[in-house]
């Protein structure tokens, strides 16, 4: 069935809901009508339409996507299906409400677009797929581990691609089946938020963040680079509670975003130059002695070296001309931050997406630092937390073989969730690539080169950069294997796709790298179709693997993914939770002990001085500036900047391929400043081409001064059935920082550019 | 006056996010392409910016409602106890007059049954003890059930710009518009 828009379906209907059309002001999306007399409906889908009827069994379930909110769920099961969600209500974050995404999942767990059963490819792209049993599937999948084995000695040459698709503490056992197998090659780093990661670490020596739910204790809060009105819906009601008790709330962003519209004010900053606003602001408390001269002087080092940047280097009308707002304005906001206490900054992803990201955040921290917000409940230059994520990484845990070989020499963090502590000079080590130059690794890598790969919890061909560039490395490959939920656009690149669970099908825990809830999930229905977890399939490869080579694999035969979920927890993590089991958690989220809302509250920092680093060695070390300072963007390389953030309606690549979905968001836009359009002449709807150097992508335009005139913004996303991929207009160059915690440095995923026509 | 249920759209705190909307799909799973519950942006002669302000609308649960008065074979009836206009789809003949007159766009048509459906206001929730699915769902605490017996809000709007004013009807769904930020923005990006 060919697939219909919104819009179609309303160009048709025109005539017959034309008395409607008074309303038509207010719809831009439009009322779907469908009358009768129309032909062109979509399918009905099975068990549609229901009511609520009480007489649930509930269930406890987690949110496991890549996302602040985490959400803490209640599932409604009657007769082993599951009818609907709700947000738990026992957590204060969470409150009872679940995002639109949250709110699709059954959609999601009964989608007709399932992969159901382990398929096989005949041919990559061709979407010729043959049903496999799981023994075939194994048995292929073994059998090619063997010859790799065979052929180089060694395990190098099968790699793992893995990330965020799922944060489901078992998922580690995806790593824990490669190790189980022996060294491989793994796909380290993260696409995410690894330069202001490092920047945390150098300023403070870890990344802590205050809980959210403290926000409405802030006096003067800037969200700087950050949506919450989309990436985090359940921040929103902490940051009306504090604008509610008389906080003023400033969004600082390229872009006027929903969350910019929900401020007190709204400041836009030139893209990439958020660097230089924050130096103006500094520059200006220095000269006015606004800064907590106490605190900086009893917890910090570097800041007399600061200062001394700060009046050689910078001025208010530098930053001014650098970051496109007005001095005057720098000097306010400047003067309105440093005497608010408390004061904070809500350090978002996107400003450290950049060449200068890792520098930039160190700037926002050296701001909130010196005017003494660091450490007070209320304050704080909010990044993330990984203090909550202490679990025994039993799946991940696991032990090569013995007598394996692998990569000789030292080796680093792999991504910022390894915790397994093996570091430094071991005898083997798995080799590392940056996975946020997959394309290019699997075509550079030798000795031996990238045979296989295996795809867990991740959409490489929607989310990895350079797209073009994975294609061709892709060819390489002599076998690509993918685990999944949905025939997406790795699938469609796939040898061999295997079905996964949903969240709601097994047995897991989850924390947030935001607030600090430990939520329980609950196998709340059995696995659809022939579905299996992640460490299910493991298990389901070891035992062919020691049918064909006894003793190849080290990964149990047999798992039950209750009995790994509890596996997970040891005394430390129920102690912060203060819980004595993890049977508590059947009663609802808990929340973590905290002494403080505010990490650092006793002024001791993580550093090797103990102090606040404005000047950091360590940062030194790893290839930086020592000093927190400016740090010039990346060149423009086309006419325009290209951004391409998250949508409200996906999270990276899943959920905007639902029909629940579409029913709201049914295409991909590019939008435009009508200035800029009217030079190309583009109007609003038209068919669009966007190129750069990358690639190209065809869409439609949407014209809107919530852009800047310099600036091309597209959501990235998977939409089913459409080729759009902003994959293909993104390259590969790196962040400044993220190489000291992940492995590998971030992506300048805002750092782009191109052009626009009319197509 | 009678109890009254009705929504309260508080476009002040609503950041559009389409919570309450899905929520409605989740609970009573429609059929691909059918929605109770619409998000709309407000047109930037309203609000000035695109698709940054927002009704959330369903139902409005009509004092006069024209969906009872134009159907044809009684399928609408408005409970005593607290208004909630409710639709009998078992009794609905599929002629869809119903979706031709509601101004508001409420009743839609699903091409599977062949008959009209629209929101509920979650009746059986209600009688259970428990909020709408859309209420309960919102992250914001923006859309809001009201009784208009008791509401008291002397700044709610019943006709906001965007938002058909049909006094006849009377409506029952209560609005506070959206506002503004202070706009800081670089000279040459005006």
């Amino acid at each position: 069935m060919s697939k219909i828009t919104k819009q179609e379906i309303e160009r048709i209907l025109e005539n017959p809901v034309s008395r409607r059309c008074f309303l038509g002001g207010l719809l831009a999306t439009g009322a779907l009508a469908v009358l009768p007399g129309c032909r062109l409906l979509r399918p009905g889908t099975a068990d549609m339409g229901q009511v609520w009827e009480g007489g649930y069994q509930t269930f406890r379930n987690a949110c496991s996507r890549n996302c602040y909110d985490t959400c803490s769920i209640v599932s409604y099961v009657k007769n082993g299906v599951l009818k609907f969600v709700e947000g738990a209500p026992e957590s204060s974050f969470t409150a009872g409400g679940l995002c639109v995404k949250g709110n699709s999942y059954v959609r999601r767990v009964y989608s007709p677009d399932r992969i159901k059963y382990p398929m096989e490819q005949q041919g990559r792209g061709t979407g010729k797929w043959k049903r496999l049993s799981w023994d075939e599937a194994m048995d292929k999948i073994a059998r090619k581990i063997l010859e790799i084995k065979a052929r180089d000695g060694s395990l190098l040459g099968l790699a793992l691609s893995k990330y965020s698709g799922s944060f489901g503490i078992t998922h580690y056992g995806v790593e824990g089946m490669m190790s189980s197998l022996g060294y491989t090659t793994r796909l380290v780093g993260t696409p995410c938020w690894p330069a202001g990661m490092d920047a945390q670490n150098f300023d403070m020596g870890n990344m802590l963040c205050n809980d959210p739910e403290d926000l409405p204790l802030a006096r003067y809060v800037i969200v700087w680079g950050a949506n919450p009105a989309w990436c985090s819906v359940h921040s929103m009601k902490f940051l009306y509670a504090a604008q509610e008790a008389g906080a003023k709330l400033v969004v600082v962003d390229p872009v006027f975003t929903q969350t910019a519209a929900k401020a007190d004010e709204y400041v836009q900053v030139r893209t990439g130059e958020d660097g230089a606003l924050a130096l103006g602001m500094c520059r200006h408390i220095l000269d006015r002695g606004l800064y907590d001269k106490e605190w900086v002087a009893a917890h910090s080092i570097g800041f007399d070296e600061f200062a001394a940047y700060l009046r050689e280097h910078v001025t208010i009308e530098w930053a001014a001309q650098k970051s496109g707002v007005p001095a005057l304005h720098i000097a306010a906001m400047a003067e309105e931050f440093a005497q608010a206490r408390p004061a904070t900054i809500w350090v978002g992803y996107g400003m450290q997406r950049h060449v200068n990201g890792g520098a930039s955040v160190r700037i926002l921290d050296a701001l909130v630092a010196m005017t003494g917000n660091v450490g007070k409940p209320g304050g704080g230059a909010r990044y993330a937390q990984m203090q909550t994520w202490g679990f025994t990484y039993h799946a991940k845990n696991q032990k090569q073989p013995g007598g394996s070989k692998g990569w000789i020499g030292a080796s680093g963090p792999q991504g910022e969730f390894d915790f397994s502590g093996v570091k430094g000079d071991v005898k083997y080590a798995d080799r590392s690539i940056n996975i946020n130059k997959t394309a290019q690794e699997i075509l550079d890598t030798k000795d031996p080169q990238v045979r296989m790969l295996w795809v867990a919890c991740k959409n490489v061909l929607s989310q990895d950069f350079d797209r073009p560039k994975m294609l061709k490395a892709f060819n390489k490959l002599e076998m690509v294997v993918v685990a999944d939920q949905f025939f997406n656009q790795t699938v469609e690149q796939a040898d061999i796709v295997l079905p996964v669970t949903t969240f709601f099908e097994e047995w897991n825990v989850n924390v947030s790298y935001w607030h600090y809830w430990l939520s329980l999930n609950e196998q709340a229905v059995k696995p659809l179709h022939e579905a299996k977890s992640d460490i299910e399939i493991a298990a389901a490869l070891s035992k062919h693997m020691n049918e064909l080579a006894p003793g190849s694999c080290t990964f149990p035969t047999t798992v039950d993914t209750k009995d790994w979920m509890a596996q997970e927890f040891n005394q430390k993590e129920l102690d912060m939770f203060g819980i004595s089991s993890w049977e508590e958690l059947r009663k609802g989220p808990v929340k973590a002990k905290l002494t403080s809302s505010a990490p650092w509250s006793d002024g001791v920092f993580a550093t090797p001085s103990k102090k606040y680093e404005f000047h950091s060695d360590l940062c030194a070390k790893n290839g930086h500036d020592a000093l927190v300072m400016y740090k010039e963007g990346r060149p423009a390389y086309d006419k325009l900047r290209l951004l391409t953030p998250h949508s409200k309606f996906a999270i990276n690549s899943q959920f905007q391929n639902l029909d629940w979905m579409a029913d709201f968001n049914s295409e991909p836009y590019v939008y435009i400043h009508p200035r800029t359009a009217a030079l190309r002449g583009i109007g609003h709807g038209d068919a669009v081409r966007v190129f750069n150097k990358v690639g190209e992508v065809r869409l439609a335009a949407r014209l809107t001064a919530d852009v800047p005139p310099d600036t091309l913004l597209m959501y990235e996303g998977w939409f089913k059935g459409l080729a759009f991929n902003c994959q293909n207009l993104v390259d590969d160059a790196p962040s400044d920082m993220g190489s000291f915690k992940t492995g590998a440095p971030g992506v300048a995923i805002h750092d782009q550019f191109a052009d626009v026509v009319r197509a | 006056m009678k109890k009254q249920l009705g929504f309260y759209v508080d476009a002040k705190r609503c950041i559009g996010c389409f919570a309450c909307a899905m929520a409605c799909k989740n609970q009573y799973h429609q059929a691909s392409g059918v929605v109770w519950r619409e998000v709309y942006p407000l047109k930037e002669e309203i609000y000035p910016h695109h698709e940054r302000a927002f009704y959330s609308l369903s139902c409005n649960h009509c004092e006069h409602a024209a969906c009872m008065e134009v159907c044809p074979a009684s399928a609408y009836t408005k409970r005593e106890r607290d208004g909630v206009v409710v639709h009998h789809q078992e009794k609905c003949i599929g002629c869809a007059n119903c979706v031709r007159s509601c101004p508001y766009g409420a009743p839609r048509f699903n091409p599977v049954t062949e008959r009209a459906e629209k929101c509920s206001l979650c009746w059986q929730r209600l009688d259970a003890g428990l909020e709408p699915a859309c209420v309960k769902s919102c992250p914001t605490n923006a859309l809001r059930l009201i009784d208009l017996a008791t509401f008291n809000e002397p700044n709610a709007l019943q006709f906001p710009p965007g938002y058909p004013r049909m006094p006849r009807l009377n409506p029952s769904t209560r609005f506070r518009q959206a506002e503004l930020p202070k706009i800081i923005k670089p000279e040459d990006m005006e």
